[in-house]
């Protein structure tokens, strides 16, 4: 399969979909570009699905527009919309073949059979299921069947691929080394894609972008590093990965760092080109906490509170000390376990210093 | 195979089970007993073995003529069914049609109201519209009676079919006709011949509509059946029983053959 030289940009435009009295996708507006692989991440219910759906054509959108490649599509019927998609329960017909799952969509093209056969072959081969040809789709595994579907679906040369919680219904394991495989053949043939996923870390593995997506609304579009060291506010830093947070009210300007008084004792410097501010709530993800015996005296570059530790959970990597500050919030740190190397012991009831460093305070909107 | 039933719960199950058995195979065997039996009358216990019976039904032409009717009516009304049923199932399930719920009951409706009752109907509103052909008449009444059934499994198929599967197909580029042939259909196909086999079986053994709408030259084989019954209760009327359960029994072993049976009834 040749990779496609016409690889093609979606616009959503102002996109909304309103059912009865609820508006499930208010406004959604999203550039993405040519080969690009966006991930659309949220709770369940926050449209994620439906927008997805308003691309595809499945579902009409009550205002705004779609647009693939600059033209407008959105009162173009789903079947002329030349897109490839993967459902969550593989959605492969049961009564054909598995050629003739891949088949179909070149028949609805009207293509010449003898042209079909080495298309639908080498679509197969791509997915590594060349010797499945003959088989019914209820004779293959779960992970088998979704690489039918990606077969299907690219064969068409689509202009954009969908996929709708593809990976939901596989295991784990088997989950993790899909991810990589669709993501390879999705860059290797340089289609756009859109993906929805309430899974973070797939979002993250597999997206160049991700979009996290609430009540509607986009909350917040990044890059995968972006979204995670960069959240901008409390529901995405505590949706991708695990987050503390600390309150804090500011008490002076040092250069483009604010200086700030935590509500659970210590001042730390936080980055911030908003001085407007007095209260502020600040985001420290738990892996970059360290924690010293009270008394040990921190560095000068570091940002600290002092915590009772309450309880310690052993997890293989990492170990979790979950604790309670001052002012009665909950504070986490993920301590890395190093093969062979003594962990500094904790105990619970035990006063510690946890601390990080200044790198890792990011303000977050406390919404 | 589950696990077998044990306990005091078991033993009434298979009670029950043996009872149901016996009360509708029981009563069939009789009958096909006795259409063997040499006595002059249907009596029961069957005496002797002889095939004279049926040699003399067959050579009937009253039967053969009420036989022809009664498979042609079936016919004819089970593939007028399948015609209507079909489509209104899929606009009714599928569209957003104004009514549907009412169309639906209005579709149902023959399964509740009393058939001999509806016949009686049928039978005034056609002699009021001057409609006197028999054939006609009855073709009228039967796909009235036969088309629920169809309705009901396509209806309950439709249901069942995965939506997805005909997103699939709508996004690789099938047209709405092209999705409903090439997805949807194969995956109602049980249904359909369910209902067609019920259609079928209703209208070969209908009684209740023939008894008012057939006449004297177009009598299906129920109807002539039980005027033979009043003359003479001989075993030539158990034979004539008999040959209605072995047509009963080929439409399942077609409709088995074709489609599956156990397919078919998981509707």
């Amino acid at each position: 399969m040749a990779k496609g030289g016409t690889a093609t940009d979606l616009a959503l435009s102002g996109l909304t979909k309103v059912f009865g009295t609820a508006t499930v996708v208010d406004r959604v507006t999203l550039r993405i570009a040519a080969g690009e692989m966006v991930a659309l991440l949220g709770p369940s219910g926050c449209g994620k699905t439906t927008t997805l759906r308003m691309i595809a054509g499945l579902v009409e959108p009550t205002k705004g527009e779609v647009l693939i490649g600059g033209y407008r599509i959105t009162r173009v019927p789903s079947h002329r919309r030349n897109i490839g998609m993967l459902f969550q329960n593989y959605a492969l017909f049961p009564h054909m073949s598995v050629a003739a799952n891949v088949a179909f969509g070149l028949q609805m093209r009207g293509m010449a059979k003898a042209l079909i056969q080495p298309k639908v072959a080498s679509a197969l081969a791509l997915v590594q299921l060349g010797d499945y040809a003959e088989r019914l789709p209820s004779a293959l595994s779960g992970g088998q069947q979704q690489r039918v579907a990606l077969a299907r679906a690219i064969v068409i040369e689509p202009s954009l691929l969908l996929l709708d919680e593809p990976l939901g219904a596989l295991d784990r394991n088997l989950r993790e080394s899909m991810q990589v495989e669709i993501r390879q053949i999705q860059q290797r043939l340089g289609i756009t894609a859109v993906m929805v996923t309430h899974d973070q870390e797939e979002a993250l593995t597999m997206a160049d972008r991700v979009v996290i997506m609430r009540d509607g609304r986009l909350e917040q579009v990044g890059t995968p590093a972006e979204i995670y060291s960069r959240p901008t506010s409390r529901f995405v830093a505590s949706f991708i990965g695990a987050s503390n947070f600390l309150r804090g009210s500011v008490a002076g300007r040092n250069g483009d760092q604010l200086q700030v008084q935590l509500a659970s004792g210590g001042q730390v410097l936080v980055p911030s080109a908003d001085g407007g501010r007095s209260e502020i709530l600040i985001s420290v993800r738990p892996e970059a906490v360290g924690l010293r015996r009270i008394g040990e005296t921190p560095s000068a570059s570091e940002s600290g509170t002092p915590a009772t530790v309450q309880q310690i959970v052993y997890r293989g990597q990492t170990t979790h000390v979950h604790m309670r500050l001052d002012d009665g919030e909950p504070f986490v740190a993920f301590l890395p376990n190093r093969q062979g190397e003594q962990a500094k012991t904790f105990s619970a009831g035990e006063k510690v210093w946890a601390s990080w460093s200044s790198q890792s305070n990011w303000p977050v909107a406390d919404s | 195979m589950a696990g077998r039933l044990s306990g005091g719960g078991g033993a009434a199950v298979y009670t029950m089970a043996a009872a149901t058995l016996v009360f509708v195979a029981a009563p069939l065997a009789v009958v096909v007993a006795l259409s063997f039996s040499e006595g002059a009358l249907a009596t029961f216990p069957p005496v002797g073995f002889t095939t004279a019976w049926y040699e003399a039904v067959i050579a009937n032409e009253e039967f053969q003529n009420a036989f022809m009717v009664s498979v042609l009516l079936a016919l004819a009304a089970t593939a007028t069914s399948f015609a209507l049923g079909v489509p209104a199932a899929y606009a009714l399930d599928r569209w957003p049609v104004p009514g549907a719920r009412m169309i639906e009951a209005a579709l149902l409706s023959p399964f509740i109201l009393p058939i001999l009752i509806t016949g009686l109907a049928l039978l005034q509103f056609l002699a009021a519209m001057k409609m006197r052909d028999a054939a006609v008449n009855l073709f009228i009444g039967h796909v009235l009676v036969t088309l629920p059934y169809l309705v009901r499994t396509v209806t309950a198929s439709l249901k069942q079919v995965d939506r997805s599967l005909e997103e699939a197909a709508t996004t690789l580029g099938a047209a709405p006709w092209q999705v409903f042939w090439r997805v949807t259909v194969p995956q109602i196909v049980p249904g359909i011949a369910a209902g067609c086999l019920f259609a079928f079986m209703v209208s070969f053994d209908d009684f209740p509509i023939s008894f008012w709408l057939g006449d004297a030259e177009t009598m299906p084989l129920p109807i002539f059946l039980h005027s033979s019954m009043s003359k003479v209760f001989d075993p030539s009327i158990t034979a004539m029983s008999s040959l209605m359960i072995l047509t009963g029994i080929l439409a399942v072993i077609g409709l088995e053959k074709l489609v599956g049976l156990r397919r078919a009834m998981s509707v």
